[in-house]
């Protein structure tokens, strides 16, 4: 009888895992795609999709390589992705920490506030943000384009921190406090090492955007040795087709170090977003 | 050590732990917004030196623009569909990939993937699988389904969007949804197997309720991904066939920037922010509701 | 002895702030709009910056999916205005309080005439430079249609809608699929419509005077021969397109490449295509016909193909100094005037020029095909006075009349009550 039990589950299983499988080379089946062509040149491409390539030549790639100027936007978007991540972790840790501990009618309100301004649509604010930036002078430098990311990455960050640290138990940073720490120290000392998983997450997730993105460098950083890697492989759209050879290899060398990085930390994203979770 | 009692130390601790963030949120995002709300009242069209104030008029004339009310009509079918679909999927996906299954990480991570790219490369990936990829399977294969590319029709296109926004999306709420699985503890779900409940009911009346503030959250985040898409939009579909599918945001930035009406694509723009803002908040306002209840 | 350091001093100090604002390069910048040339303009910069020894040329590409007007709008508003910047013709007077006047260059002497009118404001400033010529109309590959005629194709042989349709039926009983539409809204709305607008007369205030009556609502398209005639030949292009089961699936890809591989014998598009065309048949023979409108092969616009300057660079006024203005009027100069820089314009970038005194042949065959056309009289306006949404709304009705969505009597009501109600 609990062999029979067995077996049925040994089935269901591997009716599950079969199907998982099936939909992940579904799900994977653009990204097939995207490697297979970054090896063909572009009539190729357009002639037959799915072909293989008659040679794995890097031709594409290291003339995207060349073209985007890798070793500088690379660089750039190194600095700039992890800089930014650097100051939003940094101060919305803190922030989190003032609102979740000092529940203060203006914290509750600054709290509703930074949650609510994540609905504001970027097309909205982006013209008169331009405006005011560029009548200080302040554009085309990679300073701006940062503070930029942390006055729009506090919101999500707070958001995440706060939930963490309200399971943290009090009892901690008090007992520290009596003996003469400060609160400031007390953070550092007691609280945030315990934010690890959500520290993690946190920076995940805004490694994994900022990295990607696209439309507020290109409004901020206008010369081009300033480019990130995202906007230099847009060096190969043009005005009614694209070079698809180039442009898919340049992708790849775009998305890779995002993705190396998202494979070593994958594990902690799930961890991390427990830890805020428990209220 | 100063006092925290006093208003001096209020503020003082404030400034310390949160003047950062509370400055930069308001230098760079409500400044412009409130800005952005100021010129809304005014007629300026993104690029004279001068601009006159004009009150309301141009709040007025974004309720005559029908057009902007059929693309609002459009996302909030959209977003109906993408938000179920991909909450189910993800669900389901997470419910999966924490029973134990071999190979578990690995699919995690895997489906986790997709999300990795974004914008307008997703768009222009995905749209060269519907209009050459597929439609060469459809011949080769003689499937009816894909021999004419479904980016040249208006239904099909509006699915094309569906589709593509949950692939990209279900990863992300997945993984959401799975570490709220894992923080449902395994007594509860053992006293339920126990009490004779079987797999369905044990889903239904012990693991989701206490998925709620998840489901919550991951409903929050697809419908703000989904009312302010435009990356996807243009680079799928540029709102095509004739603009069949062509969602608010898109509509929006099209106003301001090619019919160079600039001050009311920034007024419908505010008219999308308040809207969204109130379907969100009743959403999370219903999702509290229902925690509580638990 | 004072006196000779003192002068030894005076010297020293000179010479260094001599080499100091020698050494002092004008950085000038430079938006491209046309994605296709980028690089090639990217080497043209290099190059000239080494010649002119103290200024520099940046090359800034124009992000895709952005308008050149747009992105132009937001480098004003940021304070970084680029100090040359191609934008659309329909665009240049947008721009007239930043443009700087150029009306005293000597290259407006020398601009084909029509070419600045798109640039020139009521008072007869002029605030743009024709960066580039284009022309459209039916691209044939001629080695495709001389073996499927058994003969050598003469184009001048196709004047009429008869004519071209009796083409299309020799094509197809000899097994080659006539012609490719793209379903492009850009396309279809502002180019093929437009050449409604430039058939009405020769005279181009007859053509202002007819977009202004549809402005006003004064015009029933139902009743315009023009108009009908463009769109029943349309129609014809419409029954032997290759697409015809499917027509709005196409891509500006596919266009290129079926004419390219010989699949179709004739594409409507226009010369910014040979880069793609190159790719796949460098040595090929192609060249335009025009898009018949009616039956008389004596009307206006049955012969005759559209041709215009479409790109014009304007000069910034508000942010840049006087040495960055005066280096970029030299560069424009330099393209025009010089051996060198009528050489990259023509044949590196495969640009058709918009001056007289630049005698230099393009080597490519559809420039050489307008060419043909604009030295024989025979071209219609390019029409570019259009609304800022006109290719996209007029476009996208003309893709739904294509997909048979609508019938003739909608569409024209539809392209009525645009302009009735357009800005």
């Amino acid at each position: 009888m609990a062999q029979r039990q067995r077996y049925r589950e040994g089935i269901l299983e591997v009716l599950r895992l079969s199907f998982l499988y099936f939909l992940l080379v579904l799900y994977l089946i653009p990204f097939f795609l995207v490697f297979v062509n970054a090896f063909k040149d572009r009539n190729q491409i357009i002639a037959n999709p799915f072909r293989l390539p008659s040679a794995f030549h890097l031709a594409n790639f290291i003339e995207a390589f060349r073209k985007m100027n890798y070793p500088y936007a690379f660089w750039n978007s190194l600095v700039i992705t992890v800089l930014s991540t650097a100051l939003i972790v940094f101060f919305s840790s803190m922030t989190a920490y003032l609102f979740a501990r000092l529940p203060w009618k203006f914290n509750r309100f600054m709290f509703f506030l930074m949650v609510a301004s994540m609905l504001i649509p970027f097309q909205a604010i982006m013209i008169p943000l331009v405006k005011i930036y560029g009548s200080f002078g302040l554009l085309n430098n990679r300073w701006t384009l940062m503070y930029m990311y942390l006055g729009f990455g506090c919101s999500f960050a707070v958001f995440l921190y706060h939930g963490a640290i309200k399971s943290i138990p009090l009892e901690l940073e008090e007992a520290a406090m009596i003996d003469g720490c400060s609160r400031f120290q007390a953070f550092f000392r007691i609280v945030f090492p315990l934010l690890r998983p959500t520290t993690t997450t946190v920076a995940i997730l805004d490694v994994l955007w900022i990295w990607n993105d696209f439309l507020l460098p290109s409004l901020v950083l206008i010369s081009p040795r300033n480019r990130t890697l995202p906007l230099s492989t847009y060096y190969f759209y043009g005005t009614y087709t694209s070079e698809y050879g180039l442009l898919l290899a340049s992708l790849i060398l775009s998305i890779t170090p995002v993705i190396i990085f998202y494979l070593f930390m994958q594990r902690h994203i799930i961890r991390g977003i427990l830890q805020g979770s428990i209220k | 050590m100063v006092s925290e009692k006093t208003l001096f130390g209020k503020v003082g601790t404030y400034l310390l732990f949160a003047g950062p963030t509370t400055f930069a949120l308001f230098t760079v995002v409500i400044l412009p917004f409130l800005f952005g709300v100021y010129l809304t009242l005014t007629n300026w069209d993104g690029l004279s030196a001068t601009y006159l104030f004009v009150g309301l008029k141009n709040y007025r004339m974004v309720f005559e623009d029908k057009a902007f009310w059929t693309s609002f009509g459009l996302t909030l079918r959209y977003v109906a569909y993408t938000v179920v679909l991909t909450n189910v999927i993800a669900f389901t996906l997470a419910y999966l990939l924490t029973s134990g299954i071999r190979g578990q990480n690995f699919l995690r991570a895997g489906f986790f993937v997709p999300n990795l790219i974004g914008g307008i490369v997703l768009g222009l990936i995905w749209r060269f699988v519907f209009s050459n990829v597929l439609v060469y399977v459809g011949k080769r294969f003689g499937w009816e389904l894909f021999l004419r590319s479904w980016l040249a029709h208006p239904d099909k296109a509006f699915w094309a969007l569906v589709i593509v926004s949950v692939w990209q999306s279900s990863g992300y709420m997945m993984v959401i949804y799975i570490a709220g699985l894992m923080g449902i503890p395994k007594d509860l779900v053992e006293a339920a197997t126990i009490e004779g409940a079987t797999g369905l009911q044990r889903l239904r009346y012990v693991i989701l309720p206490l998925l709620t503030p998840f489901t919550t959250v991951c409903i929050f985040l697809s419908l703000q991904r989904g009312f302010i898409v435009y990356d996807l939009n243009k680079a799928l579909t540029e709102g095509g066939p004739y603009k069949s599918t062509e969602l608010v945001a898109m509509h929006v930035y099209e106003k301001a920037f090619l019919a160079q009406q600039y001050e009311i694509g920034q007024s419908e723009a505010f008219f999308l922010f308040a809207m969204i803002v109130g379907v969100t908040l009743a959403q999370v306002y219903l999702g509290k509701r229902l925690e509580v209840e638990q | 002895m004072r006196k000779l350091v003192f002068f030894l001093i005076a010297a020293l100090v000179l010479s260094v702030a001599m080499s100091v604002t020698a050494g002092a390069r004008v950085n000038i910048t430079f938006l491209n709009s046309k994605g296709e040339i980028q690089a090639q303009l990217e080497e043209i910069a290099a190059l000239y910056s080494e010649i002119a020894k103290d200024v520099t040329v940046e090359v800034i590409p124009c992000p895709v999916g952005q308008s050149p007007f747009e992105k132009v709008v937001s480098m004003y508003a940021s304070g970084n205005a680029p100090t040359i910047a191609m934008v659309d013709a329909g665009d240049v007077k947008k721009f007239q309080d930043k443009a700087l006047n150029l009306t005293g260059e000597r290259w407006v002497q020398d601009a084909i005439p029509g070419s600045l009118d798109m640039a020139t404001l009521e008072d007869g400033t002029v605030v743009g430079f024709p960066f580039a010529v284009e022309g459209y109309g039916l691209i044939s590959n001629k080695k495709v249609l001389d073996k499927a005629l058994g003969k050598s194709f003469d184009p001048s042989s196709i004047r009429t809608r008869k004519d071209l349709q009796a083409l299309f039926e020799e094509l197809k009983n000899a097994g080659v699929a006539p012609l490719v539409i793209s379903p492009l809204d850009w396309s279809l709305g502002a180019h093929f419509f437009a050449i409604a607008y430039a058939a009405q007369s020769p005279d181009p205030k007859q053509v202002d005077a007819f977009l202004k009556d549809l402005r006003a609502g004064k015009v029933d398209l139902q009743q315009n021969s023009v108009v009908n005639g463009l769109l029943d030949t349309f129609d014809v292009m419409r029954a032997y397109n290759i697409d015809k089961d499917d027509p709005l699936s196409g891509t500006y890809d596919r266009g290129s490449y079926l004419l390219g591989t010989g699949e179709v014998a004739m594409w409507f598009m226009g010369n910014w295509a040979w880069p793609q065309l190159s790719e796949l048949d460098p040595e090929g023979e192609y060249g335009f016909l025009p898009v018949p409108i009616s039956d008389n092969p004596d009307d206006y616009g049955n012969s005759q193909i559209p041709v215009g300057a479409t790109k014009f660079l304007i000069l910034d006024r508000e942010q840049s100094s006087e040495a960055e203005q005066r280096a970029a009027k030299d560069f424009l100069n330099w393209l025009v005037y010089d051996a060198k820089g009528q050489d990259m314009l023509v044949n590196k970038l495969s640009i058709i020029p918009a001056f007289k005194n630049i005698t230099l042949e393009p080597k490519d065959p559809l420039a050489k095909s307008i060419l043909q056309y604009v030295r024989a009289g025979k071209t219609l306006q390019f029409v570019l006075d259009l609304p800022a949404d006109h290719w996209r709304m007029v476009g996208a009705f003309m893709q739904k009349y294509l997909g048979n969505a609508i019938s003739r009597d909608e569409l024209l009501d539809e392209i009525e009550n645009y302009w009735k109600n357009v800005k």
